[in-house]
């Protein structure tokens, strides 16, 4: 029987698992996602792309909010940043996606100063306030910069290509989706585990503690909303990738909302509960769809008058019922099933 | 054996043409997509929309069907978000196996299953996105019914400045800052130009603004005395409630939108009579006709929701169901897509001008109609016919 884990070297302190159990589930995971477009339709791998890109786009919101503490409503914003700047490059000039798509990151990045700078002495409701108006000027400029974005008219993107696969199709789309929520995910679990990692914590737990331990607040807030932004802006490229169009009603406001929702609901500042909240939020109206179709009566007239808003409703509910009665999240499910089967039969 | 040989050849021809049928198509079904605003702020559009669906396959479907084939009408809601309706027709595409689109949403929802409908060939009927972005660059398989916004808006500023101009009149505009409105402004400025009038005051607001206040100050600063509304629902009522408020005089043209029952009632109070300009009757002896026969069809809740959106998805299906009946027993969609093509002068009953696809454009419907408004009784009266501008 386990009855605790003990590290004797800074290696297995820092090492993303000590666990052969947990690589081993970690690798079958990976094999059955890889497998996995050889199983399913094409519906079916086109929620799993949504789903991927809203994990993305998650993990990265959840560095700048769960980690670090700083409240943004300006996801939909650097998600439009991420896609347009794919869009033009590819577009408009020709660029090949493998060098459209980092850039639509650094391009992000780089527009997050703009919003990260003045923030610099915000943080709460304050902050959250100032992000939502970035996200209203991104808006402003793209429908004003005609000549530079085509302003409301939106753009197709075509022609995403790397050694002849097309990557806006089927399973090479799926792979390359795949491909960077694997990078994403790595890259904000090996960030929380450094020098960096643990100041932008320290600055969520106290900020002012933070800096008087030395934490540079001005270089650790600026460099979080980089990170965060860089992969939102890259979601916002994937995004663009899919659905081949881009136009400002893409990027609703809703989009902040729901990365928002999908962080608090996986639990807030852990990038697992990231992914779990973003892959619960993706396919639920799909599970509350299907629960409708199997078990409601369809030549009902409740069912044929009020399907969608019965479906609204019970996507509103269930989050609202998730929050009362499990506050810290689905990561929190995942923490309590990991307990009892590791505590077992001692468990309580 | 030859006898065998023959039999054999029969049942593997008749395989070939079972595998080479398109989706959606059974010998008694046709099954017809249609991805719409069912929820959010703008679902009682959707419902309207998908209204017109669902009355027009009933009543083919009570007349016999398609050469024998009932409809059946497929709805996915994409909440007026454009990556979700690209989600909707990948699932009516993949899981429902539809066999042709009615019903698009809005235009930025259109384009982006733009992609997918060129791709699988789809025959698709856009009906309340008439936009120039839908049908230029023309798509094989896209027809477009209605006239854009610019003709809306110029045709209602001819009317009055034919019929009803104020002496020293100076016109205005109000408008989205999007493609809606640029459309909107695109009618604005033909008719100012071609009509040598005073062009007062341009101003543009951001979608989902509802308080006018500060703009219609300057519309009044401005001396505007026929007023181009480019908000829509409460929005435009706000408009001409703040019009009210400082006791402008003004003629008012306003999106086709401000025709639906519920809109009006919502621009009723500010006692203005503007002008609607639309490419369906949405009142007169052919909405009534429509009304009568709906009865048939759609439950008294139902009727409720009836509008203009109502009719355009009924003539859209009615369209696509020609074009299908043309192509007999052996329906496709690359035939359906080519009688579609060929169409000329479909009569809708009056309830548009005749639908005829055989342009470049592969748009019709084009023709528009001004309406007036009482805001007294809170009906609607039809002012010109169909006219092309």
């Amino acid at each position: 029987m386990r009855t605790g884990d003990y590290k004797e070297t800074i290696g297995q302190l820092v090492a993303l698992s000590d666990s052969a159990v947990v690589w081993g589930w970690t690798i079958a995971l990976i094999a059955a996602l890889l497998l996995l477009p050889f199983f399913m339709g094409a519906y079916t791998q086109t929620l799993m792309v949504s789903a991927l890109i809203t994990i993305i786009g998650a993990v990265g919101l959840n560095i700048l909010t769960g980690t670090t503490g700083l409240i943004s409503l300006g996801q939909a914003g650097f998600m439009a940043v991420g896609a347009y700047t794919n869009a033009i490059l590819m577009t408009d000039h020709g660029v090949p996606v493998w060098v459209s798509l980092p850039s639509a990151g650094v391009v992000a990045a780089f527009v997050s100063l703009v919003v990260g700078i003045p923030s610099l002495r915000l943080k709460g409701l304050y902050l959250a306030i100032t992000t939502l108006a970035f996200a209203f000027i991104i808006n402003h400029i793209i429908l004003y910069a005609d000549a530079l974005t085509h302003g409301p008219n939106g753009i197709f993107v075509n022609g995403a290509t790397l050694f002849g696969l097309d990557l806006q199709r089927g399973k090479p789309l799926y792979y390359l989706a795949l491909g960077l929520t694997i990078a994403a995910v790595l890259l904000a679990l090996n960030l929380s585990r450094t020098r960096v990692g643990r100041a932008w914590m320290a600055i969520r737990d106290h900020d002012i503690a933070a800096r008087v331990m030395g934490v540079d607040l001005v270089r650790y807030k600026l460099f979080a909303f980089m990170t965060s932004s860089f992969i939102v802006g890259v979601s916002g490229a994937l995004l663009s990738l899919q659905i081949r169009f881009v136009n400002i009603d893409v990027f609703a406001f809703i989009l902040s909302i729901e990365a928002l929702a999908a962080i608090i609901l996986g639990g807030l500042g852990s990038v697992a509960g990231a992914v779990l909240g973003a892959l619960f939020l993706s396919f639920l109206p799909e599970a509350i769809r299907l629960s409708i179709a199997t078990f409601a009566d369809p030549s009902s007239t409740i069912y044929t008058d009020y399907v969608y808003e019965i479906r609204g409703i019970a996507y509103g509910v269930v989050i609202v019922l998730f929050l009362r009665f499990k506050p810290d999240g689905l990561i929190g499910f995942w923490r309590d099933a990991r307990r009892y089967w590791s505590d077992w039969p001692l468990a309580y | 054996m030859n006898i065998h040989l023959s039999v054999v050849l029969a049942a593997l021809l008749s395989s070939t043409a079972a595998l080479a049928a398109d989706p959606g198509v059974s010998d008694t079904e046709i099954k017809i997509g249609d991805v719409n605003i069912m929820t959010g702020p703008a679902a009682f559009v959707g419902r309207g929309v998908a209204l017109g669906s669902k009355i027009a396959a009933a009543e083919i479907n009570a007349a016999g069907g398609v050469n024998g084939r009932k409809i059946t009408i497929i709805t996915e809601d994409d909440g007026y978000i454009p990556s979700r309706s690209f989600q909707a027709l990948t699932k009516l595409l993949e899981v429902d196996n539809i066999f042709a689109l009615n019903g698009t949403s809005g235009t930025a929802n259109a384009l982006a299953m733009m992609p997918l409908i060129t791709e699988n060939n789809l025959p698709t009927v856009v009906t309340t996105a008439p936009a120039e972005l839908i049908y230029n660059p023309v798509r094989p398989s896209v027809f477009t019914f209605g006239a854009n916004y610019r003709d809306a808006f110029y045709a209602q500023l001819k009317y009055i400045h034919e019929h009803s101009e104020p002496k020293d009149a100076v016109y205005g505009i109000i408008r989205q800052d999007d493609d809606f409105g640029k459309e909107v402004e695109n009618g604005y400025d033909r008719a100012v130009k071609e009509f040598g009038v005073k062009d007062g005051l341009r101003l543009r607001f951001k979608k989902g603004t509802t308080n006018f206040s500060a703009e219609m100050a300057q519309m009044k600063q401005a001396g505007v005395n026929v007023l181009v509304n480019g908000a829509i629902f409460a929005g435009a009522a706000n408009v001409l409630s703040e019009a009210r408020k400082l006791d402008m005089n003004v003629q008012s043209a306003g999106v086709w939108t401000e025709g639906i029952p519920a809109s009006a009632k919502l621009s009723a109070p500010a006692g203005y009579d503007y002008l609607v300009g639309d490419y369906v009757a949405f009142t007169g002896p052919a909405a009534e006709k429509f009304a009568e026969m709906a009865k048939k069809f759609a439950t008294p809740e139902e009727l409720a929701g009836v509008s203009r959106y109502t009719f355009v998805t009924y003539i859209g299906l009615k369209v696509l169901a020609h074009a299908m009946e043309e192509c007999g027993k052996d329906l496709t969609r690359a035939c359906t897509i080519e009688k579609l093509r060929q169409m000329k002068n479909f009569d809708t009953g009056g309830l548009s001008a005749p639908i005829s696809f055989d342009n470049p454009q592969q748009l019709s419907g084009t023709a528009v109609a001004v309406y007036q408004f009482n805001a007294k009784d809170g009906t609607f009266k039809g002012l010109t016919d169909f006219v092309k501008y």
